[in-house]
């Protein structure tokens, strides 16, 4: 009981720390919509205007192409929001010299940054999508998929959180991770199939994709809440046994990285 | 009584690479990275009791600052056997950081942008302070600093000195049995300094707690610390009370004289006590031996227009920049005689 009250404690400092610059949250709020609208809508109109009308793409028309992009959005949203935190900074410039003298662990307090971010960031996500039904450009699936989606979507952005944070324990070994970090999310996007479906990758290389988590991380829910795939309860053990994965590695990982740690500056 | 903190044979060595300047240097450095091994603390021992308050002395990169870390649990030792509290630091238990409370006079450990007093009741949490001993804390500590009005403000509106003392405040709401103050009144002018002096002398007088410092300000030292733990290089120089540290350079102290009208003449009474003058000859300083300093101030009083005379204030300041102009004055077995 005494932990809750300290992780309810920390989320509520996220909060106020989130919105302590309004400009910035505001910005942070409404930027994924805008750049959906302004860059993936009317860059894909502007392809299959070219090509003609009734054509496809990978069996995508232009409204599946758009609707395929809208719950992408959406998805993600959900899922790896988060993306942005910087733990390496905190490494780099020795910050977490104070979390390691508080009782209360580097991780845990990071880790209610993270679900105090999704608390605020989730009912965005409704909105957005509230917006692109408003528009037709995405359809409701049934009650039963929507629900299963929004649990999945739970789970995938735990294996979002643990992959980042693995990515920030990096700054350990090495000094400077934003190249690295940005590599990550750029190869994690592609390969979930947030730039284009993975129905348009190479037959061999997208059951390839199978084996790890990322086909999981976008492509499979979005290809749900289109009503193209039926949901399995093995998918569901698939991304927390991959989260498992991630967290044991990051636990070592911040062992031994803790004994290189010289806390800079103090 | 058993000691609180025993470090035996406590050593840190850090690796680091040279580069070169410039971009020559920056490019030549993706291949060639000659490491350096550099001890930062080197064969450390050290006992202290409850309830001491203990001041770490020495010159920057000296490695106060790396011992205060693995004391604290931020680093692991290298080498050596490190005990605080009956806790192995670096092991970082819970009931291990309940117990202790770091100060760092460089860096906030408030959360910037909240007002500090989310801060302190997210600390409640973490400590696991019940509302009444909390309540009753908060009004004590925010009194003895005088911040009861700072509590709601945005931490990062506040000035230097309003958020050392909330600093400080934060770090003793849990009542530690040990508290590590790194450099707490680095930056702060003369009435914020001693403001923070005094607070600290009467927690200290209320909880008797052990406090160890940090600090460059012989000032602070004076004031909180009986016990001088002198390090150089990462060994230890001396280690002692602050009057014997004070005497290592000789048991001289330094009187200073002003006459109403300037001395030409040289007189025997000063000319052994190595007198250094001031141009108009009006003021002379002598370092005169401890047994001698009754006579030859009668004396001096008696025979010349004395308009005003003092002795040195802080006679550990003096002995410090000494030691810190020339490190082998005194040697890693302790202080050599002179």
């Amino acid at each position: 009981m005494k932990n809750v009250g300290k992780w309810i404690q920390t989320i509520h400092v996220w909060w106020g720390q989130y919105t302590a610059y309004r400009l910035n949250f505001f910005l942070q709020v409404i930027g994924p919509a805008l750049v959906f609208f302004f860059v993936k809508f009317s860059l894909w109109t502007e392809i299959y205007h070219n090509m003609g009308p009734d054509s496809t793409i990978g069996g995508f028309t232009l409204n599946a192409m758009l609707q395929y992009h809208g719950w992408a959005l959406i998805i993600a949203m959900l899922t790896q929001g988060h993306v942005n935190f910087d733990l390496s900074n905190d490494i780099r410039l020795g910050k977490i010299s104070t979390y390691l003298i508080y009782p209360f662990d580097f991780w845990e307090y990071h880790t209610a940054g993270f679900l105090a971010f999704q608390t605020l960031e989730w009912p965005i996500a409704f909105l957005t999508g509230s917006i692109l039904l408003f528009f037709s450009i995405i359809h409701l699936p049934a009650l039963l998929p929507f629900l299963g989606i929004l649990v999945l979507a739970v789970f995938l952005s735990f294996l979002w959180f643990t992959l980042q944070y693995l990515a920030g324990l990096v700054a350990f070994w090495l000094e400077e991770t934003w190249i690295l970090r940005v590599l990550f999310t750029i190869v994690a996007t592609f390969l979930s199939g947030a730039i284009v479906p993975l129905d348009l990758f190479p037959k061999w290389f997208s059951s390839l994709l199978l084996y790890t988590p990322f086909p999981y991380m976008l492509y499979y829910p979005v290809k749900v809440a289109m009503g193209f795939v039926t949901l399995e309860s093995k998918v569901f053990f698939i991304v927390a046994a991959w989260t498992l994965v991630f967290a044991i590695i990051n636990r070592q990982v911040w062992r031994r990285g803790l004994r290189l740690y010289t806390g800079a500056g103090m | 009584m058993q000691n609180i903190i025993e470090s035996h044979h406590l050593t840190k060595t850090f690796r680091s690479y040279e580069k070169n300047p410039g971009l020559w240097g920056a490019i030549r450095s993706l291949w060639y990275r000659p490491y350096k091994e550099n001890h930062a603390v080197d064969d450390f021992n050290l006992q202290v009791k409850p309830g001491e308050m203990l001041a770490l002395l020495g010159p920057n990169g000296a490695g106060k600052t790396t011992i205060m870390k693995m004391w604290t649990g931020i680093i692991v030792p290298s080498k050596g056997q490190v005990q605080v509290i009956g806790h192995d630091p670096w092991k970082r238990d819970k009931q291990f950081r309940k117990k202790i409370a770091l100060v760092m006079g460089q860096k906030s450990q408030l959360w910037w942008d909240i007002p500090a007093l989310d801060s302190f009741l997210l600390l409640q949490k973490y400590y696991e302070i019940s509302d009444y001993d909390f309540k009753q804390r908060l009004e004590m500590l925010s009194s003895l600093l005088q911040v009861q009005d700072k509590l709601k403000i945005h931490v990062r509106k506040l000035s230097l000195g309003e958020r050392m003392k909330l600093e400080l405040l934060a770090s003793f709401l849990h009542s530690p049995e040990i508290i590590f103050l790194d450099e707490p009144t680095i930056g702060l002018d003369l009435v914020a300094q001693e403001n923070i002096r005094n607070f600290l002398l009467d927690y200290h007088k209320l909880h008797q707690c052990t406090i160890v410092v940090t600090s460059h300000y012989m000032a602070d030292v004076e004031a909180l610390c009986k016990r001088l733990v002198l390090i150089i290089g990462g060994t230890k120089h001396f280690d002692g009370p602050i009057e014997q540290f004070t005497q290592i350079l000789g048991k001289n102290k330094i009187v200073t004289f002003n006459f109403s009208s300037p001395m030409q003449q040289s007189s025997s009474l000063w000319q052994d006590f190595e007198p250094s003058w001031n141009e108009l000859r009006t003021q002379v300083a002598l370092r005169v031996p401890m047994d001698q300093i009754k006579a030859v101030t009668v004396n001096i009083l008696n025979n010349f227009p004395v308009s005003e005379f003092s002795t040195e204030k802080l006679p550990i300041e003096r002995v410090m920049k000494k030691i810190l102009e020339n490190p082998s004055l005194t040697g890693p077995k302790g202080p050599m005689s002179l």
